[in-house]
């Protein structure tokens, strides 16, 4: 086993222990938990086994492994970009609506004082 | 008893009227805005939103609420936090929008108010193009076209300006109004608002003052890039 693998593979492992010990994945949706469960040993599959990336990107009609890898790459960067995108946007929503209601609470009571 | 002539006062004000006026940054012009809107208006509520100037001192004055959002949220929020903290009286029955920075006439908000009052209409629209703009740069009244173009034709409206920060409305159109969209875009926004909920609306001429100091103080034409952007994906995403 050369050296590239063992770090990869160790990676990956690391990943795996990590996502399984999260205390906070009750709240993450099913179906992300079980691509994030395929992802490990596929990926440790082909790490072992690069030849057979290859074999993957030929079937689809791409020449190498390797371009196969960038192009799923690049389409997954764009979709967490997006996903995150919007769950900013979301948490945005949610702190301009509490900031409103505080703001709103807080003027209720000064001026409910001075009888304005 | 004697005859008593109505004061100018009396006679527009007959519904507990609301002025709300979002404020960020206009330090140098709030203070005039509000001392000449309080000689008319009774309940003028300023939204200062999270300004880093002084603002807020200029704002302090009798009889003007002042509502702080603890840091800069966006002109469409400091509406929506007018908007509630005012239906929270029951009474009120009229809601004024108004600029902090001086471009907006009083007169032509009395106006609008007494349009209001006296014909079955949900919400009076200031337009700027019906009316006079004083010392405006072409560039921006071409900006505003497309501006209008693109709300028109998103909404399914006509109206000859849809970025005009004077707005007379009643109780139901301020119930209903609820704005999301934090930034400038709540301009786009309330027009969507009227198309859907089908609100009875009115454009008055009004005049606009392009002062320096609301020229300096201005809508950044880039940004518009945002709004067109956050307009479309509201849209896209079923909002």
């Amino acid at each position: 086993m050369i050296l590239i693998q063992l770090v990869l593979i160790a990676g990956f492992l690391i990943l795996l222990i990590k996502f399984l010990l999260d205390p906070n994945s009750s709240q993450i949706r099913a179906w992300k938990k079980l691509i994030g469960l395929l992802f490990v040993p596929l990926a440790i599959i082909f790490v072992l086994f690069p030849n057979e990336a290859n074999t993957v990107a030929h079937t689809v009609g791409v020449g190498r492994g390797a371009d196969l890898l960038l192009y799923v790459l690049t389409l997954a960067f764009i979709f967490v970009c997006i996903n995150l995108y919007m769950k900013s946007k979301q948490d945005q929503r949610r702190i301009t609506e509490l900031t409103r209601k505080l703001a709103i609470l807080e003027a209720k009571i000064s001026y409910k004082k001075s009888g304005k | 008893m004697p005859k008593r002539t109505l004061s100018p006062k009396s006679a527009a004000i007959s519904g507990k009227t609301y002025v709300i006026i979002p404020l960020y940054n206009k330090g140098g012009a709030i203070r005039a805005v509000l001392k000449d809107l309080a000689k008319d208006f009774d309940h003028i509520i300023c939204i200062n939103d999270g300004s880093t100037d002084d603002s807020a001192e200029q704002a302090n004055q009798r009889k003007i609420i002042v509502i702080e959002h603890a840091f800069n949220l966006g002109q469409g929020a400091a509406l929506q936090t007018g908007i509630d903290f005012a239906l929270q009286d029951p009474e009120a029955q009229y809601f004024i929008t108004f600029d902090a920075d001086g471009q907006h006439d009083k007169k032509d908000a009395l106006k609008m108010l007494a349009y209001i009052q006296a014909h079955p209409v949900d919400i009076v629209l200031g337009s700027r193009f019906l009316g006079t703009a004083k010392n405006s740069s072409t560039f921006k009244r071409l900006f505003l076209k497309v501006a209008i173009t693109f709300t028109n034709k998103t909404t399914g409206l006509k109206l000859t300006d849809t970025h005009n920060g004077l707005r007379v409305f009643n109780r139901k159109v301020a119930e209903q109004l609820k704005l999301t969209m934090p930034d400038f875009a709540h301009a786009s926004e309330i027009v969507q608002r009227i198309a859907d909920m089908k609100f009875i609306y009115k454009e008055l001429p009004v005049t606009i003052h392009y002062t320096d100091y609301s020229k300096a103080h201005g809508q950044s034409v880039f940004n518009s890039v945002n709004i067109v952007f956050d307009v479309l994906l509201n849209k896209v995403s079923g909002k």
